[in-house]
């Protein structure tokens, strides 16, 4: 099982605001490591993970070139083809995560609807300092706070252990002390389970911390991805010439 | 420098016999700015409410001096910006009307109430189009400012805020922090901000205090506690907010309590 994730030539425009959101991105993802785009508010930092699995609205944008994984085009991909990848492949932490559970349905719907190994929760709800799962099961969504919710959903997509993990802005609305405990799962994830871990975020310390490879996207460019020892490294000009950009 | 407020011993206990804060004591002088900072559930927005006097404490006092030019106007001298101040605005008031009637409130009726408000809006750069519109119709980050100048048309002699940077992107903070600087220096309104982001309270603080579990457990000048910090749970706080923490510490940090 090796996950292979390659954007060749990347270009979306957005055709009801008539404005070009990505020009010309190019990467590659590889398995075991960590992938950073910083990037402020507005930059298409959700635009592009949402391409990953064809998640923009293809009514209201147009989509050029190449999104392949595992050798699906996501692009061209079928139905069919897209819901498989988002089931058995990609798991999405979404900004805002208080949104991601359906209203109506106590919790435990979740742990139960994809068969989670009940002990590993229970390990990891109590790592992040929320309720056990017999308590958080017969609670309703709104009953979490943003930040319980932000835990929650994130607990549920490493369960799902996904051969690619995309978290959007991780460390929002938490307080610093738990985003530690995010970062210490995330490069577990990475290393030990040996998966693929994207995250965007506007956090410089954190992405800084958290290790791996680091990339910068402004206005829609996204520069290439370098080690983040190097990208970080005060002799480095990257860093010093991109931080005005955050 | 003139003292303005100043807490003596001030302890705070719920009706179930919970203490929220325990002997906080300090001096604030006119014009300057006071951080606190301190993880949530550490007293900290308690400890604002009964600054403002919407909370007496179990024991303990606070003392205001009250500068002249307030002893016509039923508005209080200390004026709490919260947490979730985006909601406080009504949204079927346009926000214009609003500020006029804080400025009415202030200063009586002969006050020429346009020219103030046009002031207060000038001086938190509030766009002239957004000042006509009504709180529905305007986004997170406007009806956050609009929500400042609400505060701001009483003209405070102390102004607290409360988390004012909660929930908000880098850009935007940083316009509030220029704001709150600015508003400091132009008008000279003395400030307390609380926070849990020591970086901001860096920013825009002189002198800063720390607490936890409803004590204060460091307090020093803004520069010396960050060179230098001495109790264990503050150099937790900066461990925490460079993402250096580990899962024994932070456990450590926790059992402390």
């Amino acid at each position: 099982m090796k996950l292979s994730v390659n954007i060749k030539e990347l270009w979306l425009r957005s055709s009801t605001e008539e404005k070009e959101l990505l020009h010309d991105i190019n990467f590659t993802l590889e398995e075991k490591n960590v992938y950073t785009i910083l990037g402020k508010n507005g930059s298409g930092k959700s635009t592009l993970i949402k391409s990953l699995s064809g998640l923009n609205d293809i009514n209201t944008c147009f989509i050029k070139g190449e999104i392949a994984v595992d050798n699906i085009n996501t692009v061209t991909a079928s139905t069919d083809e897209l819901l498989y990848l988002r089931k058995e492949k990609i798991k999405y932490v979404f900004q805002d995560p208080a949104n991601s559970f359906d209203p109506l349905r106590k919790l435990d719907y979740y742990f139960r609807r994809f068969k989670l190994d009940h002990i590993k929760a229970q390990e990891l709800l109590s790592y992040l300092f929320l309720p056990s799962l017999k308590e958080l099961g017969g609670m309703y969504p709104y009953e979490l706070s943003g930040g319980m919710a932000q835990r929650l959903s994130f607990v549920i997509a490493v369960l799902m252990n996904p051969e690619l993990l995309i978290l959007d802005e991780p460390t929002s609305g938490i307080d610093p002390a738990i985003a530690n405990l995010f970062l210490i799962k995330i490069r577990e994830f990475a290393n030990k389970e040996k998966r693929t871990v994207l995250l965007v975020t506007q956090d410089i310390n954190f992405a800084e911390s958290v290790g791996g490879y680091t990339a910068h996207i402004s206005a829609g460019t996204l520069s290439s991805f370098v080690e983040s020892t190097e990208y970080f490294n005060s002799d480095s000009m990257l860093f010093n010439k991109n931080r005005d950009l955050l | 420098m003139s003292l303005l407020i100043k807490a003596e011993n001030i302890s705070y206990k719920t009706d179930k016999d919970k203490t929220i804060l325990k002997n906080i004591s300090f001096e604030l002088n006119k014009g300057n700015i006071l951080g606190i900072a301190g993880e949530s559930g550490s007293g900290k927005t308690t400890l604002a409410k009964i600054l403002a006097g919407l909370l007496i404490p179990t024991s303990g006092k606070v003392i205001f001096n009250k500068p002249t030019g307030w002893e016509k106007t039923k508005v209080s001298p200390i004026q709490i910006l919260f947490q979730n101040n985006g909601e406080i605005l009504n949204p079927l008031r346009r926000i214009d009307s609003v500020v006029r009637e804080g400025v009415k409130l202030r200063f009586g009726k002969n006050i020429e109430a346009e020219t103030k408000a046009e002031e207060i809006f000038n001086s938190i750069n509030y766009e002239k189009n957004l000042r006509k519109r009504k709180g529905y119709e305007l986004s997170g980050g406007e009806q956050q400012r609009g929500a400042l100048a609400r505060v701001l048309s009483v003209q405070p002699e102390l102004l607290i805020l409360d988390e004012p940077f909660s929930a908000q992107d880098p850009d935007s903070q940083s316009t509030f922090l220029n704001l709150f600087k600015k508003i400091n220096t132009e008008w000279g309104t003395t400030m307390i901000c609380i926070s849990h982001s020591l970086k901001i309270l860096h920013e825009l603080c002189s002198y800063i205090l720390i607490m936890y579990n409803g004590t204060i457990v460091e307090r020093g000048e803004c520069k010396e506690l960050f060179s230098n910090p001495v109790h264990p749970y503050t150099k937790f706080l900066f461990k925490a907010e460079s993402y250096k923490l580990t899962y024994d510490e932070f456990i450590s940090i926790r059992n402390l309590k």
